[in-house]
């Protein structure tokens, strides 16, 4: 290894930094350290100026490694590495020290903070002398894309991939199109038709040429890597067909929570209870009777059904608000002298239009009763025949403070979304991961909610996290926007800190086979050792801190560089 | 005969010494049966407290770098195994930590996992063979009639020799097979070339999982941990694989698997491979791979059927890893 020749440069940040950190001071304190070959502060580095005091010094001072202390390397890694790779080093001799979101930011005492700093530059100076170059590299992107699910998402993507001209083969396991929103009569909150929205977005896709639709198909197991994917279906049972596709879009939803786990509701007891999903049938088919063939005079909407609570699920669905409060515009209209209970236990109108929508149902003579959703829940019994009704609530009233008992002829339970059953088996397939809810992980919870950790695997709409149409359509066509732009590329980078086997230290033990989420590690039988696919691979370092003999090395996250970066934190104080 | 005299090769001069050890090391080298006779015949033995009677100042009397050949067994424990090693230091070429102990610190670096005042507390006071009511302890220096009795200073760690004095090679195991300081040995007196000063020598670099003759598979999925005669052993399949913890795939090859050719999980005396520096640590997260639940109670429940995972992760080589000991 060449004698590492250190640039090291701490950035003000205008004041974000230096108000905090005595940037003076932790300049002066790593000069002198082994291997630094010069040090400086700047206003901010990320700027034109900033970034050209590196390159400069680079060529003048014949620097071979450089760190920044600064903001996150999520912001700027990517800036000072360009300019590495401008002044003729190779990206990955660079390394950053966050002094900004992991110091001056969270820090109120300046000398603790400045000792911080100077940890944290120190160990990144330690660190980025074993630093090795890395190359880049790209493969070709198939353009034919595979979708997983025919809902309202996925028929979305689907079309503006096709309309691009390009292939998409549409994958569903039911026989029809069109997902849930297929069973929705109405939607919030303009109480437009779903039947008049969905149905030509069916025809369409079952139309267009680009199109292939593949119904009642599951997709057991995807082989290959961003841009090369394959797999095999069977249609019907016949013959599998081999399909060959760039990118993958998961739209595989969610599906209705059963009630019947919920004793207070007697679900599968009383047959005038009901899911949100089953009165949707009810409006579809234009009645709402009981099962004694009667219209109801008293109808109860219960909230949050096996929602927010953590013996059935604790996140919140997100659309079951808006949807009770649509089904009492539609009970109103359809029965006008009913006596309507909304049983709530918050009411969320975070959406466009939705607070509105909230106001203008409490002027439809209606009564909202709350619950507390931790304390108790309502609980649903039969009437006695003087009761002139057909089922009584009981209910703790938390707004009046009151135990109440509610009359009613007809429950609509606003059932939660969760995870789809084959769930597990589609991650398994697609090579994504899945959180404490089954929701799909996303990439970046904010900045990039549509990709995943796995290169050209995308998830859209529902099985991402609850979300109602627009968001759904909405994360459709961005999906579908990454796909197009990455087969306009025609081709597209790939991870450069992969992990790699070092066969003289691999003693074919196979720990690290099951442990790859990404199925990029195989085993070779005539040489007795591992093999990392390194297109496959993501770098997540998984296998590097599984191997016990210290065979595999995750590049750019070798033990030595990660070691030598905790003793420098250590080494000062 | 005095011309054929001059003619021999000098016999080199070999120390064997044993710091904080059993004496398993100084048996491995006898251990190697008739091929002593060209050891002796290839070195005299100057210095070796279980085979010779020379006394320390005989030693403090040698010349310095007079030794051609130490090899220190045992980890250090107290002020003698420190006062020996940096006197063999300072007369010796070439100075070889020989056999787990003094490679890494062995089993009595188990110690680490307390301190001295937990360790004279458990020897002296509450072995079950000790009647102490006065809470005696050895004490340094003595005082009676003749004068002053002396005994060496009891260290808080057990150090490996690495902590105490310069090393030039490291021959691991418990102990090492004799065949390996053979080879070494060997080498040493033909004026082979040497490897790097600091190598681990007499070992392999692939861990044992290489050597072993046992099926190995992906599949290790763990629902629970056994000790190995809590199982019937196939006696083909590896143990990781029939759920009992063998050091194989973290440890060092070159004693031929024996442990696993004898139908026992390899316990890791030949220390980690290259490059992994902390050999606990990296069995640790390789075990924690294979664990079979996926929510933290089910892990729990798996992981408490290990039986003291700290000894038995770091069974020869606490003082030598990373961690180095319990904090305090």
């Amino acid at each position: 290894m060449e004698e590492p020749r250190i640039g090291v440069y701490v950035c003000w940040c205008g004041t974000n930094i230096s108000k905090m950190v005595d940037v003076e001071a932790v300049t002066n304190e790593v000069k002198a350290l082994p291997n630094v070959t010069i040090a400086k502060n700047y206003k901010y580095m990320c700027s034109d100026p900033g970034q050209d005091l590196i390159i400069k010094d680079i060529k003048l001072h014949n620097l071979n490694r450089v760190v920044v202390a600064a903001c996150s390397p999520r912001i700027h890694e990517l800036t000072f590495r360009t300019a590495c790779e401008k002044a003729g080093i190779n990206p990955y001799l660079f390394e950053m020290a966050n002094v900004r979101e992991q110091d001056s930011w969270v820090h109120t005492d300046r000398t603790e903070a400045t000792n911080k700093a100077i940890d944290l530059v120190v160990a990144a100076i330690r660190r980025v002398r074993y630093h090795e170059p890395l190359q880049k590299r790209f493969v070709n992107v198939n353009p034919a894309t595979l979708i997983i699910g025919g809902g309202i998402s996925g028929l979305t993507a689907a079309l503006e991939i096709a309309n691009a001209g390009k292939q998409v083969y549409l994958v569903e396991k039911s026989d029809q199109l069109g997902g849930q929103v297929k069973k929705f009569d109405l939607t919030f909150p303009h109480l437009s038709s779903a039947q008049q929205m969905i149905r030509p977005i069916v025809q369409r896709v079952d139309n267009h040429p680009n199109i292939s639709v593949f119904l009642e198909t599951e997709i057991r197991e995807v082989t290959g890597y961003i841009g090369n994917f394959k797999t095999a279906i069977s249609v019907n049972g016949g013959d599998p067909v081999e399909l060959e596709f760039g990118n993958i879009i998961a739209a595989v939803g969610l599906k209705p929570f059963n009630p019947e786990v919920i004793s207070e509701y007697n679900y599968k007891e009383f047959p005038d209870v009901i899911t949100s999903f089953e009165f949707e049938e009810k409006l579809l088919a234009g009645r709402i009777l009981t099962v004694y063939g009667k219209e109801p005079r008293n109808v109860a909407i219960i909230h949050c059904v096996g929602s927010r609570n953590k013996k059935y699920h604790e996140y919140c669905s997100r659309v079951c608000c808006m949807a009770a409060l649509k089904y009492v515009h539609q009970v109103r209209a359809a029965l006008p002298s009913a006596n309507i209970f909304e049983i709530y236990a918050d009411m969320r109108a975070y959406g466009k239009g939705h607070e509105e929508f909230y106001a203008l149902t409490t002027h439809r003579q209606i009564m909202f009763l709350m619950y507390d959703q931790q304390k108790k829940l309502p609980v649903i019994n039969q009437a006695d025949r003087s009761d002139n009704c057909n089922m009584i609530i009981e209910m703790d009233e938390l707004l009046s403070g009151q135990s109440i008992e509610v009359p009613v002829d007809m429950v609509i339970l606003m059932v939660n979304m969760e995870a789809q059953e084959n769930v597990k088996q589609v991650v398994r397939a697609i090579g994504v991961s899945l959180c404490g809810n089954q929701f799909f992980i996303e990439k970046h919870p904010k900045l990039d909610p549509v990709a995943t950790t796995t290169g050209g695997v995308y998830i859209i709409g529902t099985c991402q996290g609850p979300k109602d149409i627009p968001d759904s359509v909405a994360q459709a066509r961005a999906a579908a926007a990454r796909i197009l732009g990455a087969i306009a590329q025609g081709s597209v980078p790939i991870e450069v800190t992969t992990a790699s086997v070092n066969e003289l230290l691999c003693c074919g033990c196979q720990t690290c086979i099951g442990v790859c989420p990404y199925k990029a590690i195989s085993y070779d039988e005539n040489n007795k050792v591992s093999i990392v696919n390194e297109i496959l691979c993501k770098g997540c370092g998984t296998c590097g801190s599984a191997c016990p003999a210290g065979a595999i090395i995750s590049k750019h996250f070798t033990d030595l560089q990660i070691l030598s970066e905790i003793e420098g934190v250590m080494s000062m104080s | 005969m005095s011309s054929e005299q001059t003619n021999l090769k000098p016999k080199l001069k070999l120390a064997v010494y044993w710091g904080s050890a059993c004496g398993g090391c100084c048996v491995s080298v006898l251990d190697t049966h008739e091929k002593l006779l060209d050891i002796v015949a290839a070195a005299d033995p100057v210095f070796w407290p279980i085979a010779l009677d020379i006394k320390y100042k005989d030693v403090e009397a040698m010349p310095d770098q007079s030794i051609d050949l130490t090899l220190f067994n045992g980890a250090v424990r107290n002020s003698e195994n420190q006062h020996i090693a940096q006197l063999l230091r300072k007369k010796t070429k070439i100075l070889v930590a020989y056999g787990s102990c003094a490679y890494m610190g062995g089993i009595p670096g188990l110690a680490n996992f307390s301190g001295k005042s937990e360790v004279f507390e458990r020897a002296y006071v509450e072995t079950e063979s000790t009647k102490n009511p006065e809470r005696i302890f050895p004490v340094t220096e003595y005082p009676v009639e003749e004068g002053t009795l002396k005994l060496p200073k009891f260290f808080n760690d057990v150090l490996p020799l690495n902590k105490v004095v310069d090393v030039d090679y490291y021959i691991p195991g418990c102990p090492p097979q004799s065949e390996r300081l053979i080879e070494v040995f060997t080498a040493i007196v033909s004026g082979a070339q040497l490897p790097p000063k600091g190598s681990v020598v007499g070992a392999n670099d692939k861990t044992n999982c290489d050597e072993c003759k046992r099926t190995k598979s992906e599949n290790k999925t763990i629902d629970r941990f056994y000790r190995p005669w809590e199982i019937q052993d196939d006696k083909e399949t590896c143990f990781l694989e029939q759920g009992v913890i063998c050091m194989g795939p973290a440890t060092r090859g070159g004693c031929g698997v024996r442990c696993v050719e004898g139908n026992s999980p390899c316990r890791g005396c030949y220390g980690p491979p290259p490059g992994a520096t902390d050999p606990g640590a990296k069995m640790m997260s390789a075990i924690g791979t294979m664990i079979n639940a996926d929510n933290p109670e089910e892990i729990d429940k798996i992981i408490e059927s290990i039986v003291d995972p700290a000894g038995l992760f770091y069974r020869f080589s606490l003082p030598g890893s990373i961690l180095g000991r319990k904090v305090q």
